[in-house]
């Protein structure tokens, strides 16, 4: 009787998160996602994707060109300490997205190679690239300014951002010396919900 | 047993706190007799209690109260930058630029180890983006960095107040000159811990240059004229943003026997004003607005972007005029106020003979 | 014991039902979503004029070199307040009511008296504003145009009404300054004014102007010089030119374009459009 019990009760629990689950996929995006950005990407395996299909994940959110010497080099590396500083428990939760400003010279096996070399190829990391009208608008959304100043050259802000599994933007940290600590804090607060 | 070992330590504990306060404050009483002052700790390590409140802010010649022995707080400070109209001199009208309406801004007003939100909001039918530039803040451009506001917007950052003085704010927009030469400036006050000490009556003086040249599509307006500013030959030259601000019916006032305390800040942009009071020595003068405590000063200078804190006692009544002692400044182009003193006349100070 | 572990699953599942009920609750209808982002094209045909493009020393840039910019058309005039409810008409999406926040703060459209219905008072051919950029750019596909580049507006701005480069001049920005001086100058009707020695109107006397790469005006982060690029601080520091250092009308525009973020909805600022052209000068008559 008691094991009965037991099992109904998680029998029911199990069926009616399901339910809940599936209709959390159908909900309507919030009005402010970047989920609602249309633009098509390829990732660093020459795969199409959406926004959307990064939804469900708190993103860590950054945008770098690969070829630059000066400013990008520390923004990946912040990226990367953020990433060893989420536990693997929590990291599957989470996205680290690097987007490029040079989808001309980062193609998708550039990026790739990018992700190798840079031990940056776990299924958290997610390159992105698209064409310079996706790249410009999703640089808006994220209030990031650059300018191409010569053929393999880019001026550009330097933002992280985290964004929820809805899309909403929660934070973002602008500079050189971005807090690497409130970012991953900010990453757990988002996690626990 | 236990019970009473317990009040005991607290009341120890009481007491070596009072007794340290005590210390502090004559630590800074006697410092302040050799011509500066100091703190107990470093101000970057002191810690900021309770909720942030809206910090009083006020209009030249007024300055919020005096933070007095309390410890350091949070604040929330609110300005509107605003392009309006206002009479400059002589009836005529002056496009401004502003912190709060005003020129000079809203007189802002805390103590060291103070954590102040500054949120600037940008009127929603400003024609041009203006920020704040706080040289009391420690930090890239003062705040201007981060707190440039598009018509409309409204941005905010938070800043530890880490140094002791009296600092002028202005806009550092593009083109900074014209920004200032219209008047975006003001004064922010840190305090000492414990406080400046208590005096009778306290005013807030703001002089500016003006540049101006009658505006093409209404006869009726100044405006800023750049050629001018260049050469740095400005039409006025004047205190608190308006000719005749503090005379009439507008001058300042103390009684004799008090003692008076002007913050003085000079905005700008180019002049360096020669700052004097007709017939009054300052006792004291905070030198450019900083630690060191000059006495007996008749003239102090304070630099476009700087502020001195003069301070005198008022022995004997009259009317005593407030100039740049660059004086053609005071007597053609606007630069004069006046302080009006009341009370008995003091024959031993001052007497005149028949 | 039993009762016990009766009682905690009649807990647990009174909580989940609890919980469960309330996340269903929260659950939106679905919607049906025919490609909302699709924009209809809105037929407005305003005037374009040819502009032979060229060299040009950008006013303000990292690398103070010669900017080559193409052959282009421009709108002769900014989109008006009349033009954009056509928009807005065709495409719904693009209503006060149904902007996606993402593209537009709370302030989209502002003062507009419902989804189509211009503010009171407004002129329908006064430029629209309280408009994003993304708003911008859809208006600009829509009637098959795109929004001019920063150099191609800049380029368009040397020219005074006698002259393709007036920056030499002294009273060039003067001029400029004077009408940038003006308040609520954009609640007047377009075209009212003067064209400038391309025969475009209205360039400096009523709004700013969206951009399309407004985004590339940097004041701080570069990634050559690190941190806070002085340039826009110090006036000496952007400048390129001694004659640009007076050139505070340019500055007023640069430090517009550092202020604004792409969903900003602003009262001043509205929006021409462009388009890439391969006719040359010798047909710009039949325009």
């Amino acid at each position: 009787m008691k094991t009965l019990h037991y099992f109904l009760a998680v029998a029911f629990l199990m069926i009616s998160c399901q339910q809940n689950n599936n209709s959390k996929v159908k909900k309507d995006l919030p009005s402010n996602s970047i989920f609602q950005l249309s633009s098509e990407w390829q990732n660093q395996d020459g795969k199409t994707v959406h926004l959307k299909d990064l939804q469900g994940k708190t993103l860590v959110v950054v945008m770098i060109y690969t070829t630059c010497k000066t400013a990008c080099p520390v923004l990946v590396s912040k990226m990367q300490l953020i990433e060893s500083k989420i536990s693997r428990q929590d990291i599957k939760d989470v996205s680290m997205v690097l987007v490029s400003i040079d989808p001309e010279t980062d193609t998708p096996e550039f990026l790739k190679d990018f992700a190798i070399k840079n031990n940056m190829d776990a299924p958290q990391w997610v390159f992105l690239r698209s064409n310079e009208a996706a790249t410009q608008e999703f640089a808006n959304v994220l209030s990031m300014k650059y300018k191409k100043i010569s053929p393999m050259d880019f001026s550009h802000s330097n933002i992280i951002s985290i964004f929820n599994p809805q899309g909403q933007l929660i934070m973002q940290d602008e500079g050189l010396e971005i807090d690497v600590d409130k970012i991953v804090n900010t990453v757990h607060g988002v996690l626990k919900g | 047993m236990k019970k009473h070992l317990i009040i005991l330590a607290g009341a120890a504990m009481l007491f070596g706190m009072t007794s340290c306060k005590q210390v502090s404050k004559s630590g800074a009483k006697s410092s302040s007799n050799n011509g500066t002052y100091s703190q107990s700790m470093p101000s970057v390590d002191m810690v900021a209690e309770g909720e942030p409140q809206e910090a009083e802010v006020t209009a030249a010649p007024n300055v919020p109260a005096p933070v007095g022995d309390r410890g350091p707080k949070k604040w929330i400070v609110n300005l509107e930058t605003t392009e309006t109209q206002a009479e400059i001199a002589d009836g005529k009208m002056y496009t401004f630029w502003t912190f709060n309406h005003t020129v000079p801004g809203s007189f802002i007003r805390v103590r060291v180890g103070d954590e102040v939100t500054l949120n600037l909001k940008n009127a929603e039918n400003s024609v041009l983006p203006h920020n704040i530039d706080l040289h009391a803040v420690t930090g890239p451009g003062g705040g201007a960095a981060v707190t440039t506001s598009a018509p409309g917007q409204t941005t905010s950052f938070t800043f530890k107040a880490l140094n002791p003085g009296l600092y002028v704010y202005h806009c550092a927009a593009p083109p900074v000159p014209m920004h200032i030469g219209n008047g975006m400036y003001g004064l922010i006050l840190v305090e000492p811990e414990g406080g400046l000490p208590k005096v009778d009556r306290e005013y807030y003086v703001m002089q500016g240059d003006f540049y101006t040249k009658v505006s093409a599509t209404n006869p009726n307006l100044l405006e800023f004229d750049n050629d001018k500013a260049v050469a740095e030959q400005p039409d006025y030259v004047l205190f608190n943003g308006k000719k005749g601000s503090l005379l009439g019916n507008n001058m300042i006032e103390a009684n004799v026997g008090e003692t008076v305390r002007i913050f003085v800040g000079n905005g700008g942009p180019n002049l360096t004003s020669s700052f004097h009071v007709i017939g009054e020595i300052f006792d004291n003068v905070y030198l450019e607005g900083g630690s060191t405590i000059s006495h007996n000063i008749q003239t102090t200078m304070i630099p476009a972007g700087g502020a001195a804190i003069v301070e005198f006692k008022c022995e004997v009544p009259g009317e005593f005029v407030l100039v740049d002692h660059s004086l053609s400044r005071a007597f053609n182009k606007g630069a004069i106020g006046k302080l009006v003193v009341r009370g008995d006349k003091n024959h031993t100070v001052f007497q005149e003979n028949k | 014991m039993k009762r016990t572990w009766i009682s905690i699953v009649v807990i647990i599942l009174v909580i989940s039902l609890i919980a469960c009920n309330k996340t269903q609750d929260d659950i939106m209808p679905v919607q049906e979503q025919n490609s909302p982002e699709s924009i209809h094209s809105t037929q407005i045909n305003t005037k374009m004029v040819y502009i032979p493009g060229g060299e040009y020393r950008p006013f303000y840039s990292a690398d103070s070199n010669d900017v080559f910019v193409a052959p282009f058309l421009m709108d002769e005039r900014p989109v008006t307040n009349q033009e954009f409810l056509e928009f807005v008409k065709a495409n719904p999406q693009w209503r006060r009511s149904n902007v996606k926040r993402i593209y537009a703060d709370s302030s989209y459209l502002k003062y507009w008296q419902g989804d189509l219905k211009l503010p009171q008072e407004a002129l329908p051919d006064a430029p629209v504003t309280y408009i994003p950029w993304f708003a911008a750019k859809a208006f600009a596909e829509s009637v098959g145009k795109r929004l001019p580049t920063l150099d191609e507006w800049e380029f368009l701005a040397m020219a005074d009404q006698d002259t393709s480069n007036a920056r030499t001049k002294k009273q060039y920005s003067d001029d400029i300054i004077n009408l940038y001086l003006e308040k609520d100058r954009q609640y007047k009707a377009v075209k009212q004014s003067g064209p400038n020695y391309w025969g475009v109107y209205n360039m400096f006397d009523l709004i700013w102007e969206w951009t399309d790469d407004f985004n590339s005006v940097l004041i701080k982060s570069d990634s050559r010089v690190g941190e806070d690029d002085k340039g826009l601080f110090c006036a000496a520091g952007g400048a390129t030119t001694a004659a640009d250092i007076l050139n505070y009308a340019a500055y007023m525009r640069f430090a517009l374009r550092a202020s604004i973020k792409a969903n900003y909805n602003i009262a001043n600022l509205g929006f021409r459009c462009a388009k890439d052209t391969i006719i040359s000068p010798s047909q710009n008559q039949e325009l």
